[in-house]
């Protein structure tokens, strides 16, 4: 089984998009495709592929709870919270400040009283879609508030995989967020090769050279595909691509035929541009 | 006045929003602009910068790792590791420093004391006086890094230390850490949309991060041309929450290609950003004999 990624560091060049036309070109050829929709704080693949989704399994992740009783406000908990996380006063029992735990476990391991409960609350949700005998779709959604994404994307991913190979799929591509930080790299992880799609702008240029810059690091072989590559300037983007040593692998050019397939949720029949 | 511009989606033109409205009210307020997209900063090339005056390395998690010398195998941290950062390789325990968010975990529950905790560059925070007269606060976390809300956190405080009469932060997309981070405390929000299923999905999941803090705000439809029936559906749904609406402009390209804000040319996109800009300086003015309503 291979594993692809479509990532590319700035937001809206066509991630998503390359992603599906992908999927789809791969259907053709004859071979069975899961798509990963990783951007759990705004997964839209579903959109893309105009389905309703339907059955879901909640994400839950464990917080920590004062057992007043067992407490006897020692404040090591707030000591080894990293995140600032535990307001502690001496002589009175520990406040937790929840917008800021991620949920670690630090403090009810560290707890020498037990005082610390572990309550499990739901973060998100996943969702597993066949939408076709050769196309499933497994996406990942983090509740709006929880700002620790980077383990929803660790399910979502960690779920696929196993729903990749119970099915028998040939090849499962992973969908990042835009960005470079935890959620995308918790989303790369394991991947055999991956797409920096960009956009021929300087923007489109600084950014995927920051992806380009981590998926060296994470030692991923890459290739760049350039959106929109029929406007801008792609000189820009040619440069990166020797820079890096990363072949431009792909091409897909401005079109408004794209953008209605995209807005339309027919990126799957549009058949012409990979 | 604090305004943060955010969309979810990413690629709307937050930036490019952004550029031109802290160009325009610098013309008449004290303006501060601080690029709060701390993963992927592009408002410095929007604005034409070409090297920042100050450089600051900033150090915010820490790292682990496992001093083999005192390991004995037990693998407790890879089984207690939250965030899966702890590898195993051959029978020995190892940490992929870009997975690992520095909680500590690892070295609480280590019986050896064989993991060390070391404070490693998360980032830098830059500023820069740019050349159209207002100072531009910006920050990039290393590629790899982990930290990007913190990261966000710390760039407030050193935009903090400007005075002003408005700032202007650019937010990330999402609408996890460094965007929370990015919205919490300010005093209006600037919602970015196209008129897409995709945007506005989005802008609905970083509408509820906006009513949790319970931040006024306001709707931008950009390329509202692009599809009437989805940009009428939008402006049905935000009625006189809509602030303005941005045609597609090929000189938005043209104005990026060549690093400056749109506004300088002068085209359609530039008359509709004016509009806007002149939509929130109505509420500035309101925010600023009392509260906006």
């Amino acid at each position: 089984m291979q594993l692809y990624a479509s990532t590319g560091g700035k937001g809206g060049t066509g991630k998503s998009t390359f992603a599906v036309l992908y999927a789809a070109k791969l259907m053709r050829e004859g071979k069975k495709v899961v798509l990963c929709d990783c951007d759990v704080e705004c997964p839209n693949d579903h959109i893309l592929l105009n389905i309703k989704l339907s059955e879901n399994k909640p994400i839950y992740r464990n917080f920590p709870v004062i057992d007043r009783e067992k407490c006897v406000s020692c404040g090591i908990c707030s000591k080894v919270c990293r995140e600032n996380a535990i307001l502690w006063v001496k002589g009175r029992p520990p406040i937790i400040f929840k917008d800021k735990c991620t949920g670690c476990g630090a403090c009810w391991l560290s707890c020498p009283y037990q005082a610390i409960d572990k309550q499990k609350e739901k973060v998100g949700e996943l969702y597993e879609s066949k939408v076709s005998d050769r196309l499933y779709l497994v996406s990942g959604f983090s509740n709006p508030g929880v700002s620790e994404t980077g383990p929803i994307v660790r399910e979502t991913r960690v779920s696929c995989l196993k729903l990749a190979e119970k099915i028998g799929a040939d090849v499962v591509i992973i969908d990042t967020s835009p960005g470079a930080h935890c959620n995308v790299i918790q989303a790369l992880i394991g991947v055999k090769t991956a797409y920096v799609v960009t956009e021929p702008t300087p923007l489109g240029a600084h950014d995927a050279k920051l992806i380009l810059s981590l998926l060296r690091k994470m030692k991923i072989p890459s290739k760049i595909v350039l959106n929109k590559a029929t406007i801008g300037e792609r000189s820009l983007i040619e440069k990166i691509s020797k820079e890096y040593n990363v072949p431009m692998a792909v091409e897909i050019p401005y079109s408004e035929e794209l953008i209605r397939a995209y807005i339309h949720g027919q990126l799957l029949e549009a058949d012409n541009f990979l | 006045m604090k305004i943060v511009i955010a969309s979810g989606k990413g690629g709307t033109g937050k930036s490019m929003i952004s550029s031109s409205l802290s160009l325009l009210f610098s013309q008449e307020f004290l303006t501060v602009a601080c690029d709060c997209d701390v993963d992927a900063p592009n408002l410095g090339l929007w604005l034409g910068v070409e090297r920042y005056e100050k450089k600051e390395v900033v150090s915010i998690n820490e790292k682990a790792s496992i001093l083999q010398a005192k390991c004995d195998n037990c693998g407790k941290c890879y089984e207690f590791c939250p965030i899966g950062a702890i590898g195993r390789k051959n029978g020995k325990y190892y940490v992929n420093p870009l997975v690992c968010e520095g909680c500590g975990v690892c070295q609480i529950v280590c019986p050896r004391n064989a993991v060390l905790l070391e404070k490693t560059p998360t980032g830098e925070i830059r500023e820069t006086n740019t050349k159209w007269g207002f100072t531009l606060v910006s920050g990039q976390v290393y590629p790899g890094e982990t930290g990007s809300g913190k990261m966000v956190q710390q760039l407030r405080q050193r935009a903090e230390e400007h005075s002003y009469e408005v700032m202007i932060l650019d937010s990330a997309a999402g609408i996890g850490c460094p965007v929370i981070a990015s919205i919490t405390g300010c005093d209006f929000a600037v919602l970015v949309a196209e008129p897409t299923q995709t945007s506005i999905s989005d802008l609905h999941r970083v509408l509820h991060i906006v009513n949790h803090f319970n931040i006024p705000y306001g709707v931008v439809i950009n390329k509202y041309d692009l599809d009437l029936n989805f940009s009428r559906s939008l402006e049905e749904e935000f009625r006189q929450k809509i602030l303005g609406k941005i045609p597609y402009d090929t000189h938005v390209i043209d104005s990026i290609v060549n690093l400056r804000p749109v506004v300088v040319s002068e085209c359609k996109a530039t008359d509709a950003l004016k509009k806007l800009y002149g939509s929130l300086k109505k509420i500035l003015v309101i925010h600023q004999n009392g509260s906006i309503p």
